[in-house]
C-alpha cells in the first residue's frame, strides 16, 4: 500500500514532544499533542474553580507543553500562528483521536513499562496502515515491541529526533526486525523530503549511532583532560571551532544540553554495553558526581562548567569551574600556537585547519592527536556493531552533533596513514580493519572518482559507490563535470540538467558586487536563448547572500566616483528587473541569510522557493542607506498586489499596508524563517517552502520546469501610493520614535528618505506609479545618503566591526 | 437668564480594552442603553420633551460616525423630533457636551437636552483609523506637535516636572485601592446603568453565536496590586522611560449621559434638580506636555468663579497618566487633597479607565453622586486634552 502522512499525533508533551509537534506544523502537518492527566488537583486549582472534569485541568500537561514551545528560544515554530495546527488533549479522554491520524509518535518518559502500556492502548485505536514510532533514545525497539501484534510490528519503528528538532538535521530511523520494508522506505523519504531531516538508518543497538559515538567523544575529552591535567577552558579552546566543532566546544555544549542529561546518558550507556572495550570511559568522573549533587547542571541552573556572573563594576564576567577544587575561578586565556595557526588558515577549509592542529608541536596538538586517535579507533570498532558503513557514522556526527566532519572524514583530513603512525607512537592498538584497508591500497575512507563519491566498505574490503539521491543537486559536483555555462570571479551559471540553469553566487558571504550584477545579466541572456529557465541559489550554509558589498560602495564614495556609484545602483536595479520580467521563469531559492541586496535578488524572481531556515530582510538602514536595488519598490508591489480593482479609487485606506512596508525597512526587520518572511511580505504567501536544504535546488528546478510549460512574464506593476499623506504619517511615527529614544536624529533622517520613497514622491493619495518611478526615488535617496558623513561612518563601522553603528 | 440644571447623571460601567465586558459590543448599542436608562430614571420626562442630544466623542468615525448624536437619539428610541449632534474636544468631549447643553439652555434656545459622551476604544484606534498628519509641519523646528503620542507627552511631563516613578506607581496603587473599595461598598450602583452586552462564543455544536450578558461593574480594577510588581514594568513609549501600564489610564469602552433642563421645566415636572454646571473653561498649553492642561484650566475656571482651590469639596481630575495628574495637582498646590481623599475619591482612570470622549460625562456622574453622598456643595471635573489643552468644569449641588 502507499502511505501518506497528513495528520499526526504526538504522545508526550515534554520539551521534545512539543518541539517535535511544532516542527510537524512547520511542515504543514496538523497534529494532536497528548499527555497524561495530572495526578491531583492542587489547592490553587480548587481555588480557581477547577474540578477533575475540567478540560483545563485534564489537559494541563499538553497545554503547558504547547505554551512552552510557543515561547521557546530559538523559536520552534516557523510562525507562532502554526500553534493553531496543534490540538491538545490527554491520554484518558482523547486517545480516540488517534483513529484519525496517519502517524503516531511517542515521546513519553523513558520507561519501558509506561511505553508498553501506552502502545497497548494505541494498538487498539489506530487505523490500519497508521505508522507508529517511538522517539526513544535509549530503550531497545525490540523490547518496546515485544508484546505487539503483527500488524503494529510491521508499522512500527524508531524515529529519534535530536534537540531542537527544528534545527538539528539528524533523524535516526531504527527499523524493528518485523517492520515492513515499504514502511521504512516511506518514512525515510517522508522525513527527508517533508520534514527536511537528514535520515540515518540505525541498528537497534544502545544509543543508536549519534549518542553512542557522541557520548564517547565527550567522555574521551573529559578523560584526557583529567589524565593530562588540563583545564576546562583549555580543552574548550582546543576542541572547538579550529577543529570543526561548535563554538560552545565540549563543556559549553554540556552546559547547554544540561549536565544531568549527559551524566545519565553516560551511566545508561555504561550499563547497556558490557562488551564495549571503552566502557570504563562512560563512568562519570568524581567531580561530575559532585556537580550533580550540587545541581550545577549548566545553563538551566545558571552554573555548570561555566558560570556567568558580574564583576565588581557590574560588568558581565564568565567564570569557569576548577574541577579539582570545585571552585569557580576566572578563566585563563589559553593561547595555542597550533590553534591560532589553524584559525588563520580557516579560509582553506576545515580539513586544512585540522591538519595543522593535528600536526602541531604544542600541548594542544598533543591533546588533539590523542583525542582524535581515540575517536577514530572507537568509531572503527563500532563497525559493524552499530553501522555497516562509515557514511552513517559520519552523517550522524555532522547532523546530530554539529561536527564539521564526522570521525572518518576527520581521519581522511589528517591522513589515514599519518594517524595510524601517531596511534603507534601513542601505543594504541591499531584496529585490524585499518591495517587491512591500508594493505589493500585504500588510503582514505572516501574517494572521489569521475562518476561520483565512493566510500571504503569494510565488509567488501574495497570502495563502493555512494548512491546518489536524484533530489540532491550538488553544484560543486556539476562544476567538476564541466557543467559551468558561464562564470566570473563572483558567480557561475551552471547547467543543472533538463534545460534548467542555476546561477550561483560565490563571493564572500555571497555579497553582491559588479561581478554578480554582470553575471545576472549574462545569465539572463544565456537562459533566454538556451534554457527553459533559471534557479538562483547555492549551498552556502550561512547565506544566500548577506547583501551588497559595502566595501566597494565606500571605496566609490571615498574616491568621489558618483557616476560609478550611480551606475552600480542602476545596474543592480536593471539586473533585478531583468530577472523579474525575463521571458523564461526565474526561481530564486534563498536559504540562510538573504539580507539587503540578497533579499532584493530573492524578491525579483518569477517565483521564490525558500528554505524553511531563511533569514530575510531589508537591513540597509543599519549602514545609513536605503534598499536601492528594487527592495523598496518590490515591497510596495507586494503589499499592494492583490487589491481588487477599484478599491483604491473607492477610498481604500492604504495606511496599514504602507506602515508595514515602512516598519520592515525602517527598523531593518529580519524574518526568522521563510514563513515569517511571508508574513513580512518578502516572500509571497502562495509559495512553497523547502524544509530540506539539500533538496532545495532540485525543488526550485521543478518549479522552473513546471512554469516553463506555459510561462508568461508578469505584467508591469502599477503601484497605488499615498503620496505626501504617507510622509505626514511617517513624520508622526518618526517623531515618537525619536522622542521615545528608539531612534537617533540620523535614524529619523534616513527614515524620512525611506518614507519619501514609499510615499511615491510628490503626488496625491491614491495615485498609481510605475515601478521605474520608485526605482528612481530609491537611486536618488541612496546617492544622497552616500554623500552624508554619518552614512559613511556607519558603513566604515560595519566594515571594521561587523556591527551597525547608531549615530 | 434662565438656569440650566442637571436632574440626573448616569454612566455605563467601564469595560477594559479588547478583553473587557464591552469589547464585543458596538459603541452605539452601549449609548442607546445608557440613554434609555437615563430616561427611565426620570420617568416624569417624556421622550418628546427632549429637544436635543449632544454626544462627545474623540474619534467620531466608523460605528461612532455619521453624526453619532443623531444616531444615538434615534437608536435610543427618542422621537424623530429630537435632534442630535456630536462634539469633539478629545478627552473633554463629554463635559464639553454638558457645557454646550448648559449654555444652550441658559441662552433659552433649548428646554431639555441629553448630553454626555460615548466611546468604544476597543473598536476605534487612538488617532483614528485614518491618520493623516500634515506632512509640511516641522515639529522639531518649533511647530507644536498636535499629533504627538500621548505616551510621549506623559514621559515629557515626568521629566519637565520632575515626577518620580515611585510617586506615579504609588498613585497607581492608590487609584486601584480606592476603586476596589468603592465597588465593594456598592458606591457606583447609583450611577451605573447595567448594559446588556454582546458576547461572541461557540454553541455546543461549535457554531459561532452571539450571546448576551449583563455587564454592571467596572472591570479594569486590579486589586490587590503591589508596588514592587508595578516597579518591574517597562515603558512602552520610551526606551528607559517611566510611564507604564500601571501608572497610566486604561483604554476603555463606555458611555455616560446627563439630563439637563431649564430650572422652570424641572419645577414644572416636579423634579428636584441635582446640580448645575456653574462655570466651564478650556485652556491651551504645550502640545508636547498636554498632560499639564488641568494646571491651566482649573485656575482659569476658579478665577472665573471667584473661588480658590479650597472652596472645592471634591475634584475628579482625570488620571490620563499619573505623571500629569501629580504634576498638575502640584502646580495648583492641591496634591495633599489627593491623599486626603478629596481628589478622585473613588479611584481614577488608572483603575476605572478613560473612555476618551465619554470620560467627561463619566466623571460628571461620579462627581455628582459623590457630592450627594458627602452632602457637599462644589466639585470640579477636569482633564488634560490631546493637542495641548485642559478643561475644567465647576459643578454646584442644588
Amino acid at each position: 500500500m502507499s502511505y501518506q502522512i497528513k495528520k499526526a499525533a504526538v504522545l508526550g508533551a515534554g520539551v521534545m514532544g512539543a518541539t517535535i509537534a511544532a516542527h510537524l506544523t512547520n511542515a504543514g502537518i496538523e497534529c494532536c499533542l497528548l499527555d497524561i492527566v495530572p495526578f491531583e488537583l492542587t489547592e490553587a486549582d480548587k481555588k480557581a474553580g477547577l474540578t477533575e472534569k475540567s478540560p483545563a485541568w485534564r489537559n494541563r500537561f499538553a497545554a503547558n507543553g504547547l505554551a512552552g514551545v510557543t515561547k521557546s528560544k530559538p523559536a520552534s515554530f516557523y510562525s507562532k500562528k502554526n500553534a493553531s495546527m496543534i490540538k491538545i488533549g490527554n491520554f484518558e479522554d482523547n486517545l480516540k483521536w488517534l483513529a484519525d491520524v496517519d502517524w503516531v509518535i511517542e515521546v513519553v518518559v523513558e520507561n519501558l513499562k509506561i511505553k508498553q502500556d501506552l502502545f497497548a492502548k494505541v494498538e487498539k485505536i489506530v487505523k490500519p496502515g497508521c505508522i507508529v514510532t517511538t522517539n526513544t533514545s535509549g530503550l531497545p525497539i525490540k523490547d518496546i515491541t515485544a508484546n505487539f501484534g503483527k500488524k503494529l510490528k510491521e508499522h512500527f519503528l524508531g524515529t529519534h529526533f535530536f534537540n531542537p528538532p527544528r534545527y538539528m538535521k539528524l533523524l535516526e530511523v531504527i527499523p524493528g526486525k518485523e517492520t515492513k520494508k515499504e514502511v521504512v522506505e516511506f518514512m525515510i523519504k517522508f522525513c527527508e523530503e517533508v520534514l527536511g531531516k537528514g535520515v540515518v538508518v540505525c541498528k537497534d543497538v544502545p544509543n543508536f549511532i549519534g549518542n553512542r559515538i557522541g557520548v564517547f567523544d565527550i567522555s574521551n575529552a573529559i578523560t584526557l583532560m583529567v589524565q593530562k591535567g588540563l583545564k576546562i577552558e583549555e580543552v574548550d579552546a582546543v576542541i572547538g571551532k579550529a577543529v570543526g566543532r561548535p563554538g560552545t566546544a565540549v563543556f559549553g555544549t554540556l552546559d547547554l544540553v544540561g549536565l544531568d542529561t549527559g551524566y545519565h546518558v553516560m551511566k545508561n550507556l555504561y550499563a547497556a554495553v558490557p562488551d564495549d572495550e571503552s566502557r570504563d570511559l562512560f563512568i562519570p568522573p568524581g567531580f561530575m558526581d559532585k556537580m550533580m549533587e550540587k545541581k550545577w547542571l549548566g545553563n538551566k541552573t545558571k552554573q555548570g562548567f561555566y558560570k556567568k556572573t558580574k564583576d565588581a563594576k557590574g560588568k558581565k564576567a564568565k567564570l569557569v569551574l576548577d574541577y579539582s577544587t570545585l571552585d569557580y575561578v576566572a578563566p585563563t586565556k589559553p593561547k595555542f600556537e597550533s590553534v591560532s595557526a589553524a584559525k588563520k588558515a580557516s579560509d582553506l577549509g576545515i580539513a586544512e585547519s585540522m591538519k595543522i592542529v593535528f600536526g602541531g608541536k604544542d600541548k594542544a596538538s598533543d591533546l588533539i592527536r590523542e583525542y582524535l586517535c581515540n575517536n577514530f579507533i572507537y568509531a572503527v570498532n563500532r563497525i559493524p556493531e552499530i553501522a555497516d558503513r562509515v557514511v552513517e557514522i559520519d552523517n550522524a556526527m555532522k547532523w546530530g552533533y554539529n561536527h564539521a566532519l564526522g570521525p572518518f572524514e576527520t581521519w581522511d583530513a589528517v591522513g589515514v596513514r599519518n594517524a595510524v603512525d601517531v596511534m603507534k607512537k601513542l601505543g594504541k592498538k591499531v584496529p585490524k580493519k585499518i591495517d587491512d584497508m591500508l594493505k589493500a591500497g585504500c588510503e582514505s575512507f572516501y574517494a572521489k572518482k569521475p562518476d561520483g563519491l565512493y566510500y571504503y566498505d569494510f565488509a567488501k574490503k574495497g570502495y563502493v559507490k555512494l548512491e546518489d539521491n536524484p533530489r540532491v543537486i550538488l553544484l560543486p559536483a556539476l562544476k567538476e563535470q564541466n557543467k559551468v555555462v558561464a562564470e566570473n570571479a563572483s558567480a557561475s551559471l551552471i547547467d543543472i540538467g533538463d534545460g534548467v540553469a542555476c546561477l550561483e553566487l560565490h563571493t564572500k558571504m555571497n555579497a553582491v558586487d559588479d561581478g554578480v550584477i554582470e553575471m545576472i545579466n549574462k545569465s539572463c541572456d544565456i537562459v533566454e536563448k538556451d534554457f527553459l529557465g533559471m534557479v538562483v541559489g547555492n549551498h552556502d550554509p550561512r547565506a544566500f547572500s548577506a547583501g551588497a558589498n559595502i566595501f566597494k560602495v565606500l571605496l566609490a564614495i571615498q574616491q568621489g566616483d558618483w557616476d560609478v556609484l550611480e551606475a552600480l545602483v542602476a545596474n543592480f536595479q536593471n539586473a533585478n528587473m531583468r530577472m523579474k520580467y525575463l521571458s523564461k521563469p526565474v526561481v530564486t531559492a534563498p536559504a540562510g541569510l538573504a539580507l539587503g541586496g540578497g533579499c532584493e535578488i530573492a524578491m525579483h524572481g518569477a517565483r521564490c522557493q525558500p528554505c524553511g531556515e531563511t533569514y530575510m530582510g531589508l537591513v540597509e538602514v543599519g549602514v545609513g542607506v536605503i534598499p536601492a536595488g528594487g527592495g523598496c519598490k518590490e515591497i510596495l508591489v507586494r503589499v499592494t498586489e492583490g487589491l481588487p480593482d477599484g478599491v483604491v479609487e473607492a477610498g481604500l485606506n492604504l495606511q496599514f499596508h504602507m506602515a508595514k512596508a515602512f516598519e520592515n525597512i525602517g527598523t531593518a526587520k529580519v524574518a526568522t524563517s521563510a514563513m515569517e518572511a511571508m508574513e513580512l511580505g518578502y516572500i509571497r504567501k502562495t509559495e512553497n517552502i523547502s524544509l530540506n536544504r539539500d533538496q532545495q535546488i532540485w525543488d526550485a528546478k521543478q518549479v522552473v520546469l513546471g512554469l516553463s510549460k506555459f510561462y508568461k512574464p508578469p505584467r508591469p506593476a502599477l503601484i497605488p501610493v499615498m503620496g505626501e499623506n504617507f510622509r505626514g504619517m511617517a513624520n508622526g511615527v518618526l517623531y515618537n520614535m525619536r522622542h521615545g529614544n528608539y531612534a537617533s536624529d540620523y535614524d529619523v533622517h534616513v527614515g524620512r528618505k525611506v518614507a519619501y520613497i514609499l510615499s511615491g514622491g510628490d503626488c496625491n493619495e491614491g495615485t498609481y506609479v510605475t515601478e521605474q518611478e520608485i526605482l528612481d526615488l530609491e537611486k536618488e535617496a541612496f546617492l544622497s545618503l552616500c554623500g552624508e558623513k554619518r552614512t559613511q561612518d556607519r558603513i566604515m563601522h560595519m566594515l571594521s566591526t561587523g556591527k551597525p553603528l547608531r549615530n | 437668564m434662565t438656569d440650566a440644571v442637571i436632574v440626573e447623571a448616569v454612566r455605563s460601567p467601564g469595560g477594559r480594552y479588547k478583553r473587557g465586558g464591552l469589547a464585543a459590543t458596538r459603541g452605539d448599542e452601549i449609548g442607546f442603553q445608557v440613554i434609555k436608562g437615563l430616561m427611565a430614571r426620570v420617568p416624569a420626562v417624556k421622550p418628546e420633551d427632549v429637544d436635543d442630544l449632544i454626544v462627545g466623542c474623540a474619534f467620531p468615525e466608523a460605528e461612532q460616525g455619521m453624526n453619532y448624536g443623531r444616531v444615538l437619539a434615534i437608536g435610543a428610541g427618542l422621537p424623530i423630533s429630537v435632534s442630535g449632534m456630536t462634539v469633539n474636544r478629545f478627552c473633554s468631549s463629554g463635559v464639553q457636551a454638558i457645557a454646550d447643553a448648559t449654555a444652550k439652555i441658559r441662552a433659552g434656545w433649548s428646554e431639555v437636552i441629553i448630553a454626555g459622551g460615548c466611546e468604544t476604544m476597543s473598536h476605534i484606534p487612538m488617532g483614528g483609523s485614518i491618520f493623516r498628519p500634515n506632512p509640511e509641519w516641522n515639529f522639531d523646528g518649533g511647530q507644536p506637535n498636535v499629533y504627538v503620542s500621548m505616551g510621549i507627552t506623559a514621559e515629557n511631563v515626568a521629566v519637565s516636572y520632575n515626577v518620580s516613578r515611585e510617586d506615579m506607581d504609588k498613585m497607581g496603587v492608590e487609584s486601584n485601592r480606592r476603586a476596589y473599595e468603592a465597588i465593594k461598598a456598592g458606591k457606583f450602583k447609583e450611577e451605573i446603568i447595567p448594559i446588556e452586552a454582546f458576547k461572541y462564543k461557540r454553541d455546543k455544536n461549535g457554531k459561532r453565536i452571539r450571546d448576551k450578558v449583563v455587564f454592571d461593574t467596572d472591570d479594569g480594577v486590579r486589586w490587590p496590586v503591589k508596588l514592587e510588581d508595578m516597579a518591574k514594568l517597562k515603558s512602552p513609549f520610551k526606551a528607559g522611560g517611566v510611564i507604564t501600564a500601571a501608572n497610566a489610564s486604561q483604554m476603555t469602552d463606555g458611555a455616560a449621559f446627563s439630563l439637563l433642563m431649564t430650572a422652570e421645566k424641572a419645577k414644572e415636572l416636579g423634579l428636584k434638580p441635582l446640580a448645575r454646571l456653574a462655570y466651564y473653561a478650556v485652556a491651551g498649553c504645550k502640545a508636547e506636555e498636554m498632560g499639564m492642561g488641568p494646571a491651566f484650566a482649573i485656575p482659569k475656571v476658579l478665577k472665573m468663579a471667584g473661588l480658590t482651590p479650597k472652596d472645592i469639596d471634591v475634584y475628579e481630575i482625570n488620571e490620563a497618566f499619573a505623571s500629569q495628574a501629580i504634576a498638575s495637582c502640584r502646580l495648583i498646590g492641591i496634591e495633599d487633597r489627593y491623599w486626603a481623599g478629596d481628589i478622585n475619591p473613588n479611584g481614577g482612570a488608572i483603575a476605572l479607565g478613560h473612555p476618551l470622549g465619554a470620560t467627561g460625562g463619566k466623571l460628571t456622574a461620579q462627581l455628582l453622586h459623590e457630592l450627594k453622598r458627602r452632602k457637599a456643595k462644589r466639585g470640579i471635573v477636569s482633564m488634560c486634552i490631546g493637542g495641548g489643552m485642559g478643561a475644567a468644569a465647576i459643578y454646584e449641588m442644588l
